[in-house]
């Protein structure tokens, strides 16, 4: 049997993107598809697609036709970060990070409630599903499931069937921190995100490989 | 004044980080298909962190003339793709970010003349949140930081081209950086290093012999 299909990395030609999508625990399981080619035709053969945190939001809605009929196709697109362009038919809006909750009161953290019985979320500790955010949702599809929320009930992640497939979105920022690696534990959310996107659970630890650095691009 | 160009590829807070002064003009070039560098008239070529290196890469041809008339170059985000004359960044999770110390190489044009280190070395009151990784510096590159390893962390070059290159191993710095507006730490470095370049952007920094 065939292994499943990649999930394709929506890719702003940021380094913490390309740093996750090539390192040896992650490059067989994720590719990246520059967002300035992306087109359904590009796209479609995916198992699911993960927009991250740092995304060309204006590039995003200009292809938003190719977005929709891929979750029409009824595949999941994981959306993360902020989402400042209305292609997403939800309100998002900025927040300082709060990098310090874990010093100030260990207790509270940016997350006060969340749905563990979710794929990406079940068996992950507090910590495990919440590092930090970016912003929060004020306004999320009516029919949505709310998975994440802070303390004043603001929607940190959600997720909605209404387009056909699955569009799950957090202003969490997994893709990003994992690439850059000065949070060294977020392999527990990755590799469930993984696994729930594309039916494999990657293994091991997150190692670099040099040579991928400083030489051409050329897709 | 000086004339900048600033590469977006419209991650949310990037162009709050470059307000124009009355020593410097910001324009943002947006990433897109097909994007091409105009830097017809502009000074100071800045690529932040965050930034597109497919979109620099396929406008490497652009930056090396830039450099070749003499103009300044500031890279202060991980350029894992080689559009950056003569120096390589690699990424590395090798070293635990709790060691990591910042030490200033040399300094010969006082770029950290009142500055204070430690915002470096606790960016987000954390050590080894900002910088990322290490250049792998140009022969005669001037290492203005190295980290714990005596590895490169940013760098000044005016011996490579006629330009100057200022580069940082993914070390934010801007006129605004986050939500810092301490005078003495990241912003305070920027502030000299762009009097430099005011003093210096109509020599050419090194004539190739």
């Amino acid at each position: 049997m065939s292994p499943p299909e990649k999930i394709g990395l929506v890719f702003n030609g940021v380094w913490s993107q390309y740093a996750f999508a090539t390192a040896p625990k992650y490059r067989d399981h994720y590719e990246l598809v520059y967002v300035h080619g992306l087109t359904y035709e590009r796209i479609r053969r995916y198992a699911a697609l993960v927009v991250p945190f740092q995304s060309h939001q204006p590039a995003l809605a200009e292809r938003q036709a190719a977005l929709y009929r891929f979750l029409a196709d009824g595949k999941t697109i994981a959306v993360f970060g902020d989402s400042q362009a209305d292609w997403l038919d939800a309100r998002w809006e900025d927040r300082p990070v709060d990098n310090y909750w874990w010093v100030k009161d260990p207790t509270r953290p940016p997350v006060a409630h969340t749905d563990a019985t979710h794929p990406v979320y079940r068996g992950l500790s507090p910590r495990h599903a919440c590092w930090h955010v970016h912003g929060v949702y004020t306004r999320i599809p009516g029919d949505s499931r709310v998975i994440q929320t802070n303390d004043r009930g603001e929607v940190i992640t959600w997720q909605t069937h209404a387009c056909g497939g699955t569009l799950f979105a957090s202003t969490l920022d997994p893709i990003v921190e994992h690439g850059i690696q000065q949070i060294r534990h977020l392999d527990h959310y990755v590799d469930s995100l993984t696994a729930w996107l594309r039916g494999v659970k990657p293994e091991g630890a997150f190692t670099v490989a040099p040579t991928a650095y400083g030489g051409a691009w050329d897709q | 004044m000086l004339q900048a160009l600033v590469v977006s590829n419209a991650i949310v807070g990037l162009e709050a980080m470059f307000p124009s002064s009355e020593r410097v003009r910001y324009r943002f070039a947006v990433t897109g298909p097909d994007f091409e560098l105009d830097l017809a008239g502009i000074d100071l070529l800045i690529v932040p962190n965050g930034s597109d290196h497919v979109a620099l890469y396929r406008n490497r041809a652009h930056v090396s003339a830039f450099l070749e008339r003499g103009k300044t170059l500031f890279c202060f985000d991980g350029w894992f793709t080689g559009w950056v004359p003569g120096h390589r960044w690699v990424h590395d999770n090798g070293k635990p970010t709790r060691a990591v110390r910042y030490s200033i190489g040399t300094d010969r044009h006082g770029l950290f003349r009142g500055v204070d280190l430690d915002h470096f070395q606790y960016y987000h009151g954390i050590s080894g949140w900002w910088a990322c990784g290490y250049i792998e510096a140009a022969p005669g590159a001037e290492v203005l930081l190295h980290d714990t390893w005596g590895r490169p962390v940013l760098v000044l070059d005016e011996c490579t081209t006629p330009g100057r290159m200022c580069l940082s191993a993914s070390g934010p710095l801007g006129e605004v950086v986050g939500h810092e507006t301490i005078p003495n730490g990241l912003m305070g470095f920027y502030q000299n290093l762009l009097a430099y370049v005011l003093a210096t952007h109509s020599t050419p920094a090194h004539v190739p012999a």
